[in-house]
């Protein structure tokens, strides 16, 4: 046993440092620090995401004969803490690490010719269409439906949580192609490679923390090329499987969990105790604090079993157990930094928040952003399968065991 | 980055898990327990024929390796078999003390003799304050014209009852740390011998004015050699608690899902589901911690802060998959006839030893906001 601190990857380290010093624009800057999601503000992230695809380091995931790095997972873990190191926003993932592999893997010669580079350059954005009103946990009832028509489908429904659809020009969806067999084997996956066609409304929904991330996307006859098909048809219910993996699981989060400890790790020793005195030297916030820092330990630890493929980390429940454990430290890091920013996590500042508003804020970035991260991360525990669902999901692989 | 055991390792394992599955099933262990002995020289000379008393020693005093991840694949096993036998204060605390002295032959021929499997060995540490602190050791050692006088108590000497030998810990009156090795049938060493909660022997040590030769001092200055036995006994005992919490969780699956009630296996009910989850999850958590840790130690990066935290993980995750088994078997889980209730007791002893989970937690906790970096905060505010 052991980890890996060679002076090669100090150089790696010192190599990608350098890089992300010089390269991010001020906007850019700026939207990494009023990052308070998994989805950074949309125009800057994209902006990062086209320099860092001049570079070549945009999917450091990715096979190299489709746009990778071929870095080791040391090497994509130093990225991802240098990357965070500098507060810089995260690439969105719905490309990079949702529907491009599941192209790779699943799509045609056609489908991988035509997306994987407009998604590894950042030219698109794919809006995930999955969930309906009345199919959420129950994702295999829903109905939105996709009509076969000669070359066609058309589609007729409605869509719910497509996360930024109101930016995106490509989505991904899942289609009710039959009703005759059971729920699961009626569901078509498809491709649509625009936005905007007739009979397509996005509808914005403005968040708990007052910012648009989700979105409603209505369909009234919408008429779709069956070239975007991804599958058979009626078998999506096994292609979207397929794309779960990818949303559970293979990306290191835990760099992102870190900066957020190590940040509020810096604001406790000037924050006010409401015991008198600076938070760091209360011995029940100690312990508190040694809590979720021992949480995010278990969660590193855990994190470099999975990616080094120990036995640990390739048990069948490792997407429950990352989406879980990951998301549950997500909330318990949020409700922390709203502790530690106190009184300061009141005010509301929407305007401060947005990129290139001018506005300064009350208190000061770290306060800025605690109450819209813990409100934004209370759909952590609901969104890619609730945990309560994973927790299903869980048990039923220790009994199959 | 490797977290795997290598092939040798793996081989010990699989050789230690088969004698133990085949001497030391749970009805077997409860015999050794109400022995009048409390443990097995029969087990003991077959830990002794398969090599583990030498396996947790560097080659340089004779043993097969006596890395972390050794103390962690032993100590796994000892606590997945609720293993009694006096394999971690003996071996892995007293012999890996003494296997770090330097050029005592007092202190290499007692660790000869606990590698034989002809002597047994006990730390006297533990004073009452049930922690990891090594400044609290009150113990006091005065050098007199002939030798060393002793003066102090011991609590919770695990196999000091039956002990041939104690190493001490004690303070100097210069206030520096030594460690010392003890005949417990000397005048002035009172003894007050019990059995544990967790079926083991053990005793408070009392000395009074236990008058030692000179070459019983085997380390003065002793302070990092201690803060070592403390670290080892940090890292045994939290594989000793993931150990039993891989028991625990097998048990807990295996009669949920043929417990029956209302018709059905009790597992499936969403409520034992998910517990049954949140068990895994707790395990999940403390063995990935362990297993980092120990590369984190092999890789010479280990901090203290390292050890409690990996401590404080494993107890009380321990403890809640521990209790969450409990629940999960009934009334039978309340009983001393099945394994689970042993398993939460050895779990609930851990966490009293060497500092509980709180107290460490309190000391991750301090330790990493003294480890951040000092950035200057609501400047705006001030201004």
């Amino acid at each position: 046993m052991h980890i890996d601190f060679s002076d090669e990857l100090q150089a790696f380290r010192r190599e990608v440092g350098e890089f992300l010093d010089a390269a991010p624009t001020a906007a850019i800057r700026e939207a990494g620090k009023k990052t308070t999601s998994v989805f950074a503000p949309f125009k800057e992230v994209m902006e990062w995401h086209r320099i860092l695809h001049a570079k070549g380091w945009s999917a450091p995931a990715w096979p190299v004969e489709h746009g990778g790095t071929g870095w080791s997972v040391e090497q994509r873990y130093i990225f991802a803490e240098e990357h965070w190191k500098r507060d810089l926003p995260p690439l969105l993932p719905n490309g990079l690490q949702m529907v491009g592999p599941l192209i790779m893997e699943l799509g045609t010669e056609e489908q991988k010719r035509r997306y994987l580079p407009g998604i590894l350059s950042g030219e698109d954005y794919w809006t995930q269409g999955y969930s309906e009103p009345n199919a959420g946990s129950d994702l295999a009832s829903l109905a939105c439906s996709a009509v076969s028509d000669g070359d066609d489908y058309v589609i007729n429904g409605q869509k719910i949580w497509t996360t930024l659809a109101h930016e995106a020009n490509r989505m991904f969806m899942l289609v009710r192609t039959s009703r005759e067999a059971r729920k699961q084997a009626g569901i078509t996956f498809l491709l649509l490679d625009r936005m905007d066609y007739p009979g397509m409304v996005v509808r914005p929904i403005v968040g708990l923390d007052g910012l648009v991330e989700q979105c409603e996307v209505f369909f009234d006859n919408v008429r779709v090329p069956k070239s975007g098909r991804v599958g058979a048809e009626n078998d999506g219910w096994s292609v979207a499987k397929q794309l779960l993996k990818h949303e559970r699981g293979g990306t290191a989060l835990s760099p992102m969990l870190r900066r957020k400890m190590t940040l509020i790790q810096q604001a406790v020793r000037s924050a006010p105790s409401p015991n008198g005195g600076v938070l760091a030297d209360d011995p029940v916030f100690q312990r508190d604090l040694g809590e979720i820092e021992a949480e995010l330990v278990s969660y590193e630890a855990y994190e470099r079993m999975i990616l080094t493929n120990h036995p640990i980390g390739s048990d069948p429940g490792m997407p429950s157990l990352n989406k879980i454990m990951s998301t549950e430290l997500t909330q318990q890091l949020g409700a922390l930094q709203v502790r530690v920013a106190g009184l300061w996590a009141v005010p509301s500042q929407v305007n401060a928040l947005t990129v290139a508003s001018g506005i300064d804020p009350i208190g000061d970035m770290f306060d800025l952003t605690a109450m819209p991260f813990y409100l934004n991360a209370r759909a952590t525990s609901i969104y890619a399968g609730t945990n309560e669902i994973q927790r299903d999901l869980l048990a039923r692989t220790l009994h199959a065991a | 980055m490797d977290f795997t055991f290598t092939e040798e390792q793996v081989m010990l394992r699989d050789a230690m898990s088969r004698l133990l599955g085949q001497h030391y099933d749970f009805d077997q262990r409860q015999q050794i327990v109400h022995s009048s002995a409390g443990r097995s020289e029969r087990v003991w000379r077959q830990f002794r024929d398969m090599g583990l008393l030498h396996a947790p020693f560097p080659e340089a005093v004779g043993g097969f390796g006596g890395k972390a991840s050794d103390l962690v694949l032993l100590a796994e096993l000892l606590g997945e078999h609720l293993v009694v036998e006096p394999y971690l204060p003996s071996i892995l605390l007293t012999g890996r003390a003494l296997a770090r002295v330097d050029g005592h032959a007092g202190a290499l021929g007692w660790l000869e003799r606990l590698m034989e499997g002809s002597a047994l060995g006990a730390l006297a540490h533990e004073e009452g304050h049930g922690t990891a602190d090594i400044t609290r050791i009150a113990t006091e050692l005065i050098p007199t014209d002939d030798g060393l006088l002793l003066n102090g108590e011991k609590r919770l000497v695990l196999g000091g009852t039956d002990a041939d030998v104690l190493l001490v810990t004690a303070r100097l009156p210069d206030g520096a740390l030594a460690m010392l090795l003890v005949d417990p049938t000397l005048r002035g060493v009172g003894m007050e011998c019990y059995s544990t909660i967790d079926g083991r022997r053990a005793a408070n040590i009392r000395f009074e004015n236990v008058r030692l030769a000179p070459d019983a001092l085997i380390q003065s200055n002793a302070d990092k050699a201690i803060q070592d036995i403390v670290h080892d006994a940090l890292l045994a005992l939290s594989a000793e608690a993931v150990g039993a919490m891989a028991a625990l969780l097998t048990a807990s699956v295996q009669y949920a899902g043929t417990r029956k009630q209302f018709g059905v296996p009790i597992s499936s009910f969403q409520a034992i589901a998910h517990r049954l989850a949140d068990m895994k999850l707790a395990y999940v958590k403390a063995r990935s911690t362990l297993f980092y840790t120990a590369a984190l130690i092999e890789s010479g990066r280990a901090e203290p802060r390292d050890y409690s935290l990996l401590k404080a993980q494993a107890g009380r995750l321990g403890r809640a998959i521990a209790e969450s088994a409990v629940q999960i078997h009934g009334g039978v889980g309340t009983t001393d006839e099945v394994s689970v209730g042993h398993h939460l007791k050895r779990i609930l002893a851990i966490e009293a030893m060497f500092g509980p989970s709180e107290y460490h937690l309190r000391l991750v906790g301090a330790s990493s906001v003294s480890a951040a970096s000092a950035a200057p905060r609501r400047e705006a505010m001030e201004a």
